[in-house]
């Protein structure tokens, strides 16, 4: 490789030319940040979309109530200073008194009340289901805010924190919904929108009135959709980006292995798991859906396919989200006879033939494992024929609960309160259709408890049956990789969430 | 000539009104729902429904393809779902870089590829022949997928000489003139600007060039090989004219007519792959935008988009028509 190198040195300088004048690779400075993702960047409307990534920068540059920070395992406020539970149904927010809109005006208590009337009633927004347990939000006086819940919602902090952006009522007033975002996109938070290049890239510059902003925050985060790993990969070793998104663990060590960038491994808080439709038969019995569990050699999986970068769950949720016990039982170990065996108790002495269906690069090797769990429910007398429907009609499918037997990803699980009930709870969702009414009372009563430690003990609970009867078989959380330049300090979110006043310059300037 | 050219766009009117109808009806036969795909994963059934009937979803299909068609008539392609834009405004912020991606693939296929042919052709069997067929068939055979993945690890991550994928660089471009970065930039004297679109192009450019050069260059070394033996070369020839002047007057000319009826055939072909190149490349046209739209089932978006490659290919190989009575004085229009 060497002697290539250097045979094609001579060609090597014409290229270097054009790559000099070519941009990134020059223009790089110290106080700017790219960062390759692979989400849309759609709008110009903060509440018209629902992407996880969109939500981190709208909080970065709208500015947001507050948001979870993973290194304290605690919700912390942004432009709201501090919060108190009234009584069950009603929460007052105290705003912070030292922010003010990026042109100068003032942020006051009415913005955060007309933000959770956009997020309703925007004609394009798709975030209703952010404010869906408020019935009320009412104004106290300039910096005070109260919300009235329609019934005890314990994580509340999980739905309205960094999912519903703060805009300004008064500018609103003035120019109206789609001039306002288009042409005034003037919000509260410590960054401040420079541009938007629809379904391209986004600019945001550092609002430098913030208070606390770093002089190692960059000047200016650029947003690159590159949807492409190898041209997030390239682009990273090239320094024209410095952070890149999502590297699947085949193009890790290439990261791992170049001088100027490092690998930035963190859990996910997405949780993989196969669905079993117990409204579907033959999924409506208990034992074969507990032999799909014993069946699957979980470990090998991740060691081979997934290249150890994953962290198999025991229960819906992993460290780090909340609830989490490490000692939640049952737990399902690789035991491929005793499988067998309750196939045969099952009522399928001759074993079964079910449809299996998974995505395709929607998930790290998603196809690939689903294929390994074909082979092994082979092994145990379940004969899976592999489904691969292209992603639409697959997620329409299993939105109205025509899928029985699935892999899948549920994302953005910090407080697993929401996706539990979405997936488990009677008419939460059609997606797996199970019923338990134990289930339902137990979810009920963890919603209204308000008691930290009282809350866990009965998420746990609810986690201990869904584990057993095994509507779904948690498989693992992927080890989220991003790729990062040496000339930052990064470190990556397990909700893959990039607030940009967590980049820091390692020479400022 | 006028009578032809109004003929002629009278006669696209049915093809777009064909299209649009096949598009619109394939698109609702899919499975999926845009309302699924482009709200939370937590929407309730209830907002599900609301953006359907934002969206006009709730109506019956034919009254949605009337709906779709009055205002197309008046270049009204509704919003997009994903974007909440007019499908006219995103049109016009992403068609220059379509437009600029082909012309420079069409350029680097004819500049290379009918060259390599005339010679080829010309010198059968000989190792200039020899040669010219390995690029055609190189050319042909590879996916641009493949070849755009590899350009990005060899060209731009081995020897780091381009950027991998993108179209400027923050904060180089100026103002904005025709949308083709390289042609604004030449106006507007800015060499440095121009130097940077290039070098943002010629990966995507080449990759989508390439199967068209394979092609161009067979077919012109077949036509060539053919008209070579033609009884007006054989004269030529004992006119005492010079080889050059036989080949390239005589020969070539004749052969061109295949030659740009091919072009304007595979544009089509170079279109369709626009779509994979610009997703590779993350090229900002409508290919990559299409592919967008597909995924949460934009049903403007994609009717718009579609209706826009229907009209450039439309608009090519009409262009291409008139060139044959430049080429051959045979061939008029105006009877």
């Amino acid at each position: 490789m060497t002697m290539i190198r250097r045979n094609l040195a001579a060609a090597t300088v014409a290229g270097l030319a054009l790559a000099a004048i070519s941009g990134e690779v020059a223009a790089q400075t110290k106080s700017r940040v790219t960062i390759g993702v692979t989400e849309n960047i759609s709008y110009h409307n903060p509440y018209a979309d629902s992407v996880s990534q969109m939500y981190a920068i709208w909080c970065s540059t709208y500015g947001c109530l507050g948001y979870f920070d993973f290194a304290k395992g605690d919700y912390v406020g942004l432009l709201a200073d501090r919060w108190e539970v009234k009584d069950p149904n009603t929460w007052i927010f105290h705003l912070r008194r030292d922010v003010k809109r990026h042109d100068g005006g003032p942020f006051r208590a009415e913005d955060v009340v007309h933000s959770i009337d956009r997020a309703n009633n925007d004609p394009q927004t798709s975030q209703k289901q952010n404010v869906a347990p408020i019935t009320k939000a009412e104004v106290i006086d300039d910096h005070t805010v109260r919300i009235t819940t329609k019934e005890p919602t314990a994580p509340l902090l999980e739905y309205i924190f960094d999912r519903l952006m703060i805009t300004s009522k008064e500018l609103f007033d003035k120019h109206g919904q789609r001039e306002v975002d288009r042409r005034h996109p003037l919000g509260f938070g410590p960054y401040k929108v420079r541009s938007i290049q629809i379904g391209e890239s986004m600019v945001i510059e550092k609002n430098t009135a913030w208070p606390g902003i770093l002089k190692e925050n960059p000047d200016e985060v650029i947003f690159r959709v590159l949807r492409e790993p190898e041209a997030r990969v390239t682009a990273l070793l090239n320094n024209e980006i410095q952070i890149a998104q999502y590297i699947p663990p085949h193009l890790v060590q290439r990261v791992e292995n170049a001088r100027n960038v490092r690998a930035e491994p963190t859990s996910s808080v997405e949780i993989m798991f196969i669905a079993m439709s117990p409204k579907h038969k033959p999924w409506d019995n208990m034992k074969l859906r507990q032999a799909v569990a014993y069946a699957i050699d979980r470990e090998t999986i991740i060691k081979t396919i997934l290249q150890g970068r994953a962290e198999v769950l025991h229960g819906p949720i992993g460290p780090g989200q909340y609830g989490y016990d490490p000692n939640l039982q049952p737990r399902y170990s690789f035991d491929p006879a005793k499988a067998r065996r309750l196939v045969v108790e099952a009522g399928f002495p001759n074993g079964v033939d079910v449809e299996f269906f998974t995505p395709v690069a929607r998930y790290i090797n998603d196809k690939q494992i689903s294929e390994a769990v074909v082979a092994m429910l082979g092994q145990v007398g379940i004969r899976a024929r592999l489904m691969t429907p292209e992603w639409a009609t697959l997620w329409a499918d299993v939105r109205k609960g025509n899928t029985p037997f699935y892999y899948l990803g549920r994302g953005s699980v910090v407080d697993p309160t929401v996706a539990i009930a979405q997936y488990f709870e009677t008419g939460g969702s059609p997606r797996i259709g199970y019923s338990n009414p134990k289930v339902d009372e137990l979810l009920r009563k963890e919603r209204q408890t308000f008691d930290p430690v009282e809350r866990k003990k009965t998420l746990n609970q609810v986690f201990s049956i869904i584990t057993e009867e095994a509507p779904a078989h948690f498989m693992w959380r992927h080890q989220q990789v991003d790729g990062v330049s040496n000339t930052i300090d990064y470190q990556p979110t397990p909700s893959g969430r990039i607030l940009s006043t967590t980049i820091r310059m390692r020479n400022p300037g | 000539m006028l009578g032809y050219t109004v003929r002629r766009i009278l006669g696209t009117i049915p093809v777009m009104v064909l299209i649009s109808l096949l598009v619109f009806v394939l698109l609702h036969s899919a499975p999926g729902d845009p309302a699924e795909m482009l709200l939370s994963d937590e929407a309730t059934p209830q907002d599900i429904a609301e953006a359907k009937a934002r969206w006009g979803l709730d109506q019956p299909i034919y009254v949605q393809y009337w709906r779709f068609l009055s205002s197309a008539i008046q270049f009204d392609f509704g919003e997009s779902f994903r974007y909440r834009e007019t499908v006219v405004d995103l049109l016009i912020q992403r068609f220059p870089a379509t437009i600029e991606l082909a012309l420079a693939a069409i350029l680097i296929a004819v500049i290379i590829g009918v060259p390599l042919g005339v010679w080829s052709g010309a010198r059968p069997n000989t190792w200039v022949d020899n040669v010219s067929s390995v690029v055609g068939f190189f050319g042909i055979s590879m996916p641009s997928f493949w070849m755009g993945i590899m350009l990005i690890l060899i060209i731009a991550g081995f020897f780091n000489w381009l950027p991998s994928a993108g179209r400027e660089t923050f904060g180089v471009p100026g103002e904005r003139i025709t949308g083709l970065y390289t042609v604004d930039s030449l106006i507007r004297g800015d060499m440095r600007a121009f130097w940077d679109a290039l070098s943002y192009l010629i990966m995507p450019a080449v990759t989508l060039g390439v199967n068209m050069l394979g092609i161009l260059m067979r077919v012109t070394r077949s036509a060539v090989l053919d008209v070579m033996h033609e009884d007006y070369v054989t004269t030529a020839r004992a006119k005492g004219l010079a080889e050059r002047v036989v080949l390239w007057r005589h020969t070539v000319r004749n052969a061109l007519i295949t030659i740009i009826t091919v072009v304007g055939l595979e544009l089509g072909t170079l279109l369709s792959g626009s779509i994979i190149v610009e997703t590779v490349f993350a090229w900002p046209g409508i290919g990559s935008m299409l592919i967008a739209g597909l995924n949460v089932r934009d049903y403007p978006l994609i009717t718009g988009l579609v209706l826009a490659y229907t009209a450039i290919f439309v608009f090519v190989n009409f262009v291409i028509d008139i060139c044959y009575g430049a080429i051959d004085p045979r061939i008029r229009f105006d009877r």
